[in-house]
């Protein structure tokens, strides 16, 4: 083993060698001169004259300058020096060609911007760890719903406790609820976005708090219970990052707690909140089986396999469906990684866009290539002259290589700049569900991923051109370069193949982006059921002041009405679920239908269920098909009713009139199961989403069915939200004291709604645009070229006679085939790839015929004219001149 | 000049490179001095060629260098053994007397 020090030294004269060549040069000179110096002196001293002994010592030494060689040579900086002269006259190249270098800079840097910054977003989403330990060894449990063959259900607390008390392969099972509590701001109460845990959720994570310590297992019993644990975000907005907060008492739902710890800025778990607060169980859990609304996490047990955890918790469901037949026979179990759960959706659609963005950088690596061979073609005298004066022929590729390093280091340089601020436009653009987006950066790995794809273009777009000058007949160089080459046979094939590939490339990414715009804009045409525009909603939380069913009946009438009277205000309602929202109020029950035998198991009829007041219809502008709608006279003391969707008549009545007939809607709130006539029937509504099927649903009046899940639906007539403050006051007119947990438009939940399509289409959308104008620029490149080289050919062709219009012809078809044959390549890979995007497209078949001919006709269109202007230039040849360039 | 001179091998160079250094720190042209001297003047080192060898020794690592002051109150460039190049020394000498000794074998057996 050679020490440390050993490498050091030996890194350092080598640095210093190189670096600081003229210091080196002088040592060696100083070296050499002392030591001719002394001898001198050592033959004076024996007697020589001066003279002679400085002769003599020269001879004695031998040939200066051949030894000063040889100590260069000992040094072993040779390579490294020429790869200096490489890149300076790289760099003199270069400059003396500034509209070359621009082009070809430019052009990759959009290549390699473009692929830094969608890099960086899957860097930052999928590539980096999740911030919990071991997050491969945590996974989510879910209930798997045979019934509706939801496999990802939430779990109800009496299902979770069971499980947590008999399953095995876990180090921990904890689950988290959403909750809200409210905190005294300045604004009045406002409700503060909490998780309400079980014991052992800090540690199935295993972050630490960054200040403070996480729940103790005490804490989760009844009357120890009033401890927070707060992220970052809240402690430094609301407490100024105060770091005696630990143990400091706040007053939540008018209650005091103790702030017991914080988070650290990058525990987000589950996102979106703010506080964490201990679940605690009561007798009412144990016996809650139905109703699912927990979500379940758990640690697997160090070495144990995913599918063993699943195997035995599906034991565990089926043991409990054998004991609770009632409400678990159709009950299962379903394990998922948790960055499978969290990531999962996100990272096919990423992958896409990074498949995509690769698409362009291959194509503006293409269009590079051909402008580095034109430049070889141009300088093959260079080559020959300098093969002639000695340069072995590596050594002219490596001139080359040195050529396209340097101009691939500018343009990853350039690109990065670029994918600093494509990362932010892409930020600003993308979608809620895409998590971890605000911790994106220009990170290590990114740069290294924008060096490589650099060097990696470097490698692409200048083999063609250094094989080109490697080619063995260096005296045919010499030759043809005086007479306008004619040959290159090989040369158009590797055009015409580079041309081919740009189009293809440019087709697919088209094509891709066609069928999402097709789907984008069927989805906006789809009949959604309701109308979004000029509407407010406010969403409140009422169970505390308002206890009884009874008074929720009656706070809601109240308000309802005196919102109506407001000015400006043309409807106003109420309702338990929203469309669009965070349905919280959202149920869906198994009813039965009266009347009717008890269906199989699993053949019960499941309806999402909502409570409204009559108003809710008109401020939403739902059309009544059949019947009529609720009025204020189905109230408590009236005969219940209900409201039926076209999709629930049509399903569950097919071949007869729904009115009249009796459902029973076991809804937990709604008290007892009773029996509720059908009196209406209304137009079916996109609940979940505009691409999500209407799905059977039932309206009961909220009078009848008073929950306390409460957001009143207001139809304006001008801008709602210069209503919002009116209505707020309005709402909390009986109880100042009430919370206002959100207030928006519908317009900017349907927005928000098509965020995630809106983001794919907009990113596919640039990317398929910029990789068209690239091979459009890339076309016209290549057959400027090919027509330049044929000038002699065409001038000969002038001269026997022919016209401008048989030259245009001549050209056109030649770039006629290549664009022909590209799209017919394009065509074969969009159809081969567009598979890919099956779970993104709505309305429309991965192999739409619309798209793929409407994409194809674009294309052929930009070729036409990327080819025209040189076909254009070419009629111009003057014949006399041509043939005398000779 | 003029007395008979051997050839010396480049190997040969840098084991009588590091044998001369083995004492003490030295410049270029000691190195060749003390080598003449030690052989008496039958092994006579090409000057010039003494640098490259230096410069090559110090790359790999055998020997260090460093600006001194030299006996004639002149900058000079001292070169120094380096605990690699001693253990590099002593496998060289060894080297070099197996091979005398079997060079001598078959001197005197044929």
């Amino acid at each position: 083993m050679r020490p440390p020090t050993f490498w050091l030294r030996r890194g350092l004269l080598r640095l210093r060698a190189l670096l600081d060549r003229p210091a080196a040069e002088r040592e060696l000179d100083d070296e050499i001169r002392f030591h001719i110096e002394r001898e001198a002196e050592e033959r004076v001293r024996r007697g020589a004259s001066p003279g002679d002994a400085r002769r003599d010592a020269l001879r004695a030494f031998g040939g200066v300058e051949r030894h000063k060689d040889d100590c260069r040579d000992a040094r072993g900086v040779r390579p490294l020096e020429e790869l200096a002269q490489d890149l300076k006259y790289g760099v003199r190249a270069l400059r003396k060609n500034p509209g070359f270098t621009t082009v070809v800079v430019l052009t990759l840097a959009l290549g390699v911007g473009a692929n830094t910054a969608v890099f960086s977003v899957v860097n930052g989403v999928l590539l980096r760890p999740l911030p919990y330990r071991e997050p491969e060894q945590i996974v989510t449990l879910w209930q798997h719903n045979r019934t509706s063959g939801e496999t990802r259900d939430d779990v109800s607390p009496a299902n979770f406790l069971d499980w947590r008390e008999r399953v095995r392969s876990y180090d921990g099972v904890a689950m988290i609820e959403p909750y809200g509590l409210d905190l005294l701001g300045p604004d009045g109460p406002e409700s503060i976005r909490t998780w309400l845990v079980s014991d052992g959720f800090f540690s199935i994570l295993g972050t630490p708090p960054q200040l403070g310590r996480p729940f103790r297992p005490e804490e989760f019993t009844a009357g120890h219970d009033h401890v927070v644990v707060m992220s970052d975000g809240m402690w430094r907005r609301r407490f100024g990052a105060d770091p005696g907060i630990i143990g400091r008492t706040i007053t939540l739902d008018q209650v005091p707690w103790t702030v017991i710890g914080v988070m650290p800025p990058e525990f987000k778990f589950p996102a979106g909140r703010e506080l964490w607060a201990p679940r605690v169980f009561t007798e009412d859990d144990v016996r809650q089986r139905g109703p699912a609304y927990f979500n379940v996490i758990a640690r697997l047990k160090p070495g144990l396999a995913p599918g063993a955890a699943q195997a035995e918790l599906s034991g565990v469901a089926a043991q409990l469906a054998r004991e609770y037949p009632r409400t678990n026979a159709h009950v299962g179990a379903t394990v998922v990684p948790l960055p499978e759960q969290l990531l999962g959706r996100v990272r096919k659609a990423l992958l896409v866009l990074l498949g995509a963005v690769g698409f362009v950088l291959l194509i503006a690596c293409a269009n590079v290539a051909n402008l580095s061979l034109a430049r070889a073609v141009q300088r093959e005298r260079e080559f020959a002259i300098r093969a002639a004066l000695g340069a072995g022929r590596g050594r002219v590729v490596r001139q080359l290589a040195a050529e396209s390093v340097l101009v691939a280091a500018l343009g990853g340089a350039a690109g990065v700049l670029l994918a600093y601020w494509g990362v932010k436009g892409i930020r600003a653009f993308s979608p809620a569900n895409l998590p971890r987006m605000d911790e994106l950066h220009l990170d290590a790995r990114v740069l290294g991923f924008a060096l490589a794809a650099s060097l990696a273009t470097a490698l692409v777009f200048g083999l063609a051109p250094a094989l080109y000058a490697a080619r063995p007949n260096l005296h045919e160089g010499l030759r043809a370069g005086t007479r306008g080459a004619t040959s290159g046979l090989a040369r158009q094939a590797l055009r015409g193949a580079l041309a081919v590939g740009e189009i293809a490339l440019a087709m697919v990414l088209l094509v891709g982006a066609g069928l999402l715009a097709r789907s984008f804009a069927s989805l906006l045409q789809v009949d959604r059921g309701y109308r979004s525009d000029h509407v407010l909603a406010v969403t409140v939380h009422v169970w505390q002041f308002a206890e009884t069913p009874a008074a929720r009946a009656g706070y809601v009438r109240d308000a309802v009405e005196r919102l109506a009277a407001l000015p400006g205000v043309r409807a106003a309602g109420m309702t338990s679920s929203l469309p669009l929202a965070e349905a919280i109020g959202a149920v869906r029950a198994p009813l039965t239908i009266e009347g009717r035998p008890a269906p199989a198991p699993d053949a019960v009829p499941i309806a999402h269920t909502t409570a409204v007041t009559p108003g809710y219809f008109a401020a939403l502008g739902i059309a009544l098909r059949r019947g009529r709608m609720l009025a204020r006279s189905d109230d408590a003391s009236a005969p219940p009713v209900a409201l039926i969707n076209e999709t629930m008549a049509r399903r569950f009545w097919p071949d007869e009139d729904p009115i009249g007939k009796k459902i029973v809607v076991p809804i937990h709130y709604a008290g007892k199961p009773v029996s509720r006539e059908i009196v209406g029937v209304v137009a079916d509504v996109r609940h979940a989403g505009l691409a999500e099927e209407p799905r059977p649903s039932v309206f009961l009046a909220h009078a009848q069915a008073p929950t306390g899940a409460i957001t009143f639906a207001v139809r304006t007539a001008g801008d709602p939200l210069l209503a919002l403050a009116r209505v707020r006051e309005t709402i909390r007119a009986p109880m100042p004291a009430l919370p206002v947990s959100s207030a928006t438009t519908l317009d900017t939940l349907l927005a928000d709604s098509l965020r995630e399509r809106r983001f794919h289409l907009l990113l596919l959308g640039t990317f398929s645009l910029l990789a068209l104008a690239l091979a459009g620029v890339g076309v016209y490149g290549i057959m400027s070229h090919a027509t330049s080289e044929r000038t002699r050919e065409i001038g000969v062709r002038m001269a026997l006679g022919a016209r401008g219009a048989d030259v245009l012809s001549l050209v056109m078809r030649q770039g006629g085939r290549l664009a022909l044959v590209g799209v017919a390549a394009g065509l074969a890979g969009a159809a081969a790839l567009t598979g890919l995007l099956r779970g993104m497209l709505y309305n429309v078949t991965p192999l739409d015929a619309v798209t793929f001919a409407g994409v194809a006709a674009l294309v052929l269109v930009t070729a036409a004219l990327a080819c025209y202007v040189p076909a254009r230039r070419a009629t111009r040849v003057d014949p006399l001149r041509a043939l005398r360039a000779e | 000049m003029g007395r008979p001179s051997a050839d010396v091998l480049q190997g040969t160079l840098d084991l009588l490179i590091l044998k001369a250094l083995s004492l003490e720190p030295m410049h270029g042209w000691g190195v060749s001095q003390r080598i003449g001297q030690i052989s008496r003047d039958v092994l006579q080192v090409n000057q010039g060629s003494l640098y490259p060898a230096l410069h090559r020794l110090e790359e790999r690592g055998w020997i260090a260098s460093d600006w001194g002051t030299s006996d004639n109150n002149r900058r000079a460039k001292y070169y120094s053994l380096t605990a690699t190049g001693r253990k590099q020394l002593a496998e060289e000498t060894a080297d070099w007397e197996r091979f005398v000794l079997a060079v001598q074998r078959v001197l005197r057996t044929v």
